[in-house]
């Protein structure tokens, strides 16, 4: 068990930046998720952690070891890999054991710790099937398997969901939830996917073009968000982002609309940034703005209401009882909480 | 015409031409292995023995004996140094690089040529008076200048081994980048990352995943070497005396040059026995179903 230090990390190929320049303490025991779209840089940050790519420039340390230098088998971490990467001309039982047998395991100890290991993600009576013969779910479970039959200093999971249909990820997140609680082990899991990100990190650290954006908890992230990209990206329905002005200390609506009182000073460009579960829904003239329901609908546990005025769009969490028709008109309230104003050129968040 | 009638007719000259170029010449080949079949003695060729061709390749011919061995020994050579070079330079090539195209190219070249080619140029490379091997130890090795490779029954057999080397390895190099190209990376990374060595990686993941291909490689590298022919033909003619003197060497001269097509038919048909076990081995890797 380690921390994890990575000290100007920056990884090139020609004049392709994939990292760039990046520094980020990861603490013992930790649960810290990488979280960005597809070519952010994610997952070459943790194949340079693994040993798997070799860093253009910075440091990595684990522990109190610096391992630019070692090889992946020296470094004593575990990957779990997005294809899983189980041997195929193996059994379950003898992929389980590979790790053990190649670092001279007594072999006395080999038998109990494959099948601890594979009781603990549920595997005892496949040990003897090849992984050919076994469902996504069920190779998915020998990789974390073969992953915890050691006890690695980190565990890397490179998108360990992402191959599951979305009923059996939803099963396996809470698994690896469990586990990684049990387990104690400080693990770096790459994901482009919000919702893993936001159930399973102690921390997230967001990135986007090779760029950290943002680390912090769950909680920070989901309602602190330093950028207009964090802010975008965190959360399902997507934040609204409107496209207005501060005067007067209100913010007003590209279209003219005077719509809710900030705290910043007067300025012409700005994005007010608003969650769907931070606005109201009332009947007509109640709220701060009235629109009319340009779509609704009905998620199950709640209703999602799109409202536009002018040309504007935003979505707006209704309660789960609430029943609409398209073409209604609503009045809307921002509360003056859980709003989020940002520089359009930067992306930068404005603070007041 | 019936659909039925007409496919057959569609299909009919491609059979004729089969039969009459492999499956006749085949039959009338395994009934010649019976008779006396000499060139030179008139109705010999209806006059049957039964299994007399067959008891005398046993009995009665040293030589024949002597191609079996000259046969197997560069067999196992050529298979077993063909492959490991070949199993070498695909894993130098595999991982990419700036070369790799260009030198895969360069590669092919050797197998482009044809094998009667390459035992002509062997023989020039190892004239003793004016080949470039000479010329090379002339410089390099002064003691073995005057060697005259092609007259000593072991040289010339390494010669005629190196020569086979050389023209096979490109070949089954390519075949085999394109085997280890089909091993997910995913595998050998998980490995690494288990602690497994470079040598443990290759033993227990690339060898394991490769050994279909590489068992596909070494059936067929057998079967070529068994039936060497041309390019031993042009480069030793089998000497000196019988040094180099493979089985497809031994039933030519028996069949063409001392006129007894009877008893070469026997040898050659005897040759069929380790041609079909390997033929049979290399279909079922093939089309193996798994």
């Amino acid at each position: 068990m380690a921390s994890v230090i990575l000290k100007n990390l920056t990884k090139c190929w020609g004049d392709f930046i994939g990292v760039d320049n990046q520094s980020l303490d990861i603490q013992d025991h930790e649960f810290l998720v990488l979280l960005g779209p597809s070519g952010c840089g994610k997952t070459t940050t943790m194949r340079m952690i693994a040993g798997l790519e070799d860093p253009t420039d910075g440091e990595i340390w684990i522990g109190d070891r610096m391992v630019n230098d070692d090889l992946p088998k020296d470094r004593h971490v575990a990957m779990v890999f997005q294809n899983y990467g189980l041997y195929p001309h193996m059994t379950v039982f003898d992929n389980i054991a590979y790790p053990l047998r190649v670092r001279g395991t007594p072999k006395g100890e080999i038998e109990p710790r494959v099948k601890k290991a594979a009781g603990q993600v549920e595997l005892i009576e496949l040990l003897h099937r090849k992984p050919k013969a076994l469902s996504g779910g069920q190779r998915q479970r020998v990789a974390l398997a073969r992953a915890i039959v050691r006890t690695p200093r980190v565990f890397l999971m490179d998108e360990p969901l992402s191959n599951l249909d979305a009923k059996l990820r939803v099963t396996m997140r809470a698994e690896l939830k469990h586990l990684s609680r049990e387990l104690k082990i400080t693990t770096i899991y790459v994901t482009h996917d919000q919702i893993e990100a936001m159930t399973l990190a102690d921390r997230i650290a967001v990135m986007k073009d090779g760029i950290i954006q943002q680390v912090g908890t769950p909680d920070e992230i989901y309602n602190d968000p330093a950028s207009l990209f964090v802010a975008g990206f965190i959360g399902s329905p997507a934040m609204n982002l409107i496209n207005g002005s501060v005067q007067d200390g209100y913010f007003v609506t590209t279209g003219g609309t005077k719509l809710v009182a900030v705290s910043v000073p007067d300025k012409p460009d700005v994005v007010l940034g608003v969650r769907a579960d931070d606005m109201r829904i009332s009947e007509e003239g109640e709220g701060d703005i009235d629109a009319r329901i340009y779509a609704f609908e009905h998620t199950g546990e709640a209703t999602l209401l799109t409202v536009q005025w002018g040309t504007q769009r935003v979505i707006v969490r209704g309660a789960r009882h609430l029943r609409k028709e398209q073409g209604e008109i609503v009045s809307i309230s921002l509360g003056s909480d859980h709003l989020y104003l940002f520089n359009p050129d930067t992306g930068k968040r404005i603070r007041g | 015409m019936r659909d039925n009638t007409l496919k057959y007719l569609l299909v009919l000259p491609a059979i004729l031409v089969v039969f009459a170029t492999a499956i006749w010449p085949l039959i009338e080949s395994l009934r010649l292995s019976f008779t006396v079949g000499r060139f030179s003695v008139p109705g010999s060729l209806e006059q049957y023995l039964g299994w007399e061709n067959f008891a005398w390749a046993f009995t009665q011919e040293p030589a024949f004996w002597n191609a079996v061995r000259v046969t197997a020994i560069y067999t196992v050579l050529t298979v077993g140094l063909t492959t490991t070079m070949a199993l070498g330079l695909a894993l130098l090539l595999a991982p990419g690089g700036k070369f790799r195209a260009g030198v895969q190219t360069i590669l092919i070249l050797p197998f482009a040529m044809s094998p009667a080619l390459i035992g002509v140029s062997f023989r020039f490379m190892f004239n003793p008076e004016f080949g470039l091997f000479d010329a090379f130890f002339g410089v390099l090795i002064p003691p073995l200048a005057d060697v005259s490779w092609l007259a000593d029954p072991i040289l010339a057999f390494a010669v005629c081994v190196m020569a086979d080397v050389w023209g096979w390895i490109p070949f089954l190099t390519l075949v085999l980048i394109g085997g280890l190209a089909s091993i997910p990376q995913d595998t050998i990374e998980a490995a690494q990352v288990d602690g497994a060595s470079n040598w443990r990686v290759f033993k227990d993941i690339t060898i394991p995943q490769l050994a279909p291909v590489l068992a596909v490689v070494i059936i067929l590298k057998s079967i070529f070497s068994l039936k060497t022919f041309d390019q031993i033909f042009m480069l030793t003619n089998g000497g000196p005396g019988t040094a180099t003197q493979t089985l497809s060497h031994y039933i030519y001269f028996n069949g063409m040059k001392y006129g007894q097509i009877g008893y070469a038919a026997s040898v050659a048909w005897l040759m069929v026995i380790p041609m079909i076990v390997l033929a049979y081995a290399y279909t079922k890797f093939v089309f193996r179903k798994d």
